[in-house]
């Protein structure tokens, strides 16, 4: 399941800001500077976060020295995806163990109910 | 199911068995129970990792181990609502913080029982807008899995 890798996916994607960012990149690859263009914030506070999204292994950063470009990672989202379709396979599974579960704890109570009468 | 503009991102999954509510109400809110049916199929939900503090506030906590692997997975949340035998909430915390779970029991008569699960504010960093746009394939994969939820 991977909790931590999920836990750095949904807190790298739950700020509007770094939505946006990773939004531009998937239109294509761009340096800090290009990306940090359309916001009204630092590049300071635009390379913060990157680091956040890189962290996240949404996003990559090239080695083309002072030019590095920033790629978004199209397949990094996956563990997400995953992850919520295992939720909703856990709960379908769970529930019809619950059922199971209640076939036979029920089996079992009336099960010395009945030596009882005879 | 139709989704209003907050209802992106819900899931719900319901079963009915036959049981009297009280009996399921106990199975979702007993460990003893709870260690039985909780973990899907190759993972165990050990009785000494399952707390259940019933009351608002209170914990709810299970850890499900991997039988082939010893892994464990730990998952925390808190009760938000108490009503015996029909509303249980809980909130989730960590990775899925933010996300609720409310369990809905149905008594429908001849000791039948409706169980809904209801799971509101799947993780918000996937209902944002720019997300339902899709801004790439994997996005686009993810939307699609939404619209299944809702």
């Amino acid at each position: 399941m991977g909790a931590d890798t999920l836990s750095r996916t949904f807190a790298a994607l739950a700020d509007p800001t770094r939505r946006a960012i990773l939004e531009r990149l998937v239109d294509g690859d761009a340096t800090v500077n290009e990306i940090a263009e359309p916001f009204e914030i630092t590049l300071q506070a635009v390379s913060k976060h990157l680091k956040v999204l890189e962290a996240a292994g949404l996003v990559s950063k090239g080695r083309d020295g002072q030019h590095r470009r920033c790629h978004a990672e199209g397949t990094s989202l996956d563990p997400a995806i995953c992850w919520l379709d295992e939720n909703r396979q856990q709960w379908e599974d769970r529930l019809d163990r619950l059922g199971d579960h209640l076939r036979q704890i029920q089996r079992s109570t009336t099960h010395p109910t009945r030596k009882k009468d005879q | 199911m139709t989704a209003d503009e907050s209802g992106l991102g819900e899931l719900i999954v319901t079963r009915i068995y036959e049981a009297p509510r009280e009996l399921v109400w106990a199975c979702m809110t007993t460990p003893d129970h709870l260690t039985h049916f909780w973990g899907p199929p190759g993972m165990s939900t050990p009785i000494d990792g399952i707390v259940i503090e019933l009351r608002e506030g209170g914990r709810f906590e299970t850890v499900m181990v991997n039988d082939a692997t010893g892994e464990s997975y730990p998952t925390t949340g808190v009760y938000v609502e108490i009503d015996p035998p029909n509303t249980l909430v809980w909130a989730e915390k960590g990775f899925a913080e933010g996300m609720t779970s409310t369990s809905t029991f149905t008594d429908l008569g001849n000791g039948r029982t409706e169980v809904v699960i209801h799971q509101r504010n799947v993780p918000a960093a996937f209902r944002s807008p720019e997300a339902q746009q899709g801004f790439n394939a994997s996005l686009d994969r993810f939307t699609a899995y939404l619209a299944t939820l809702v």
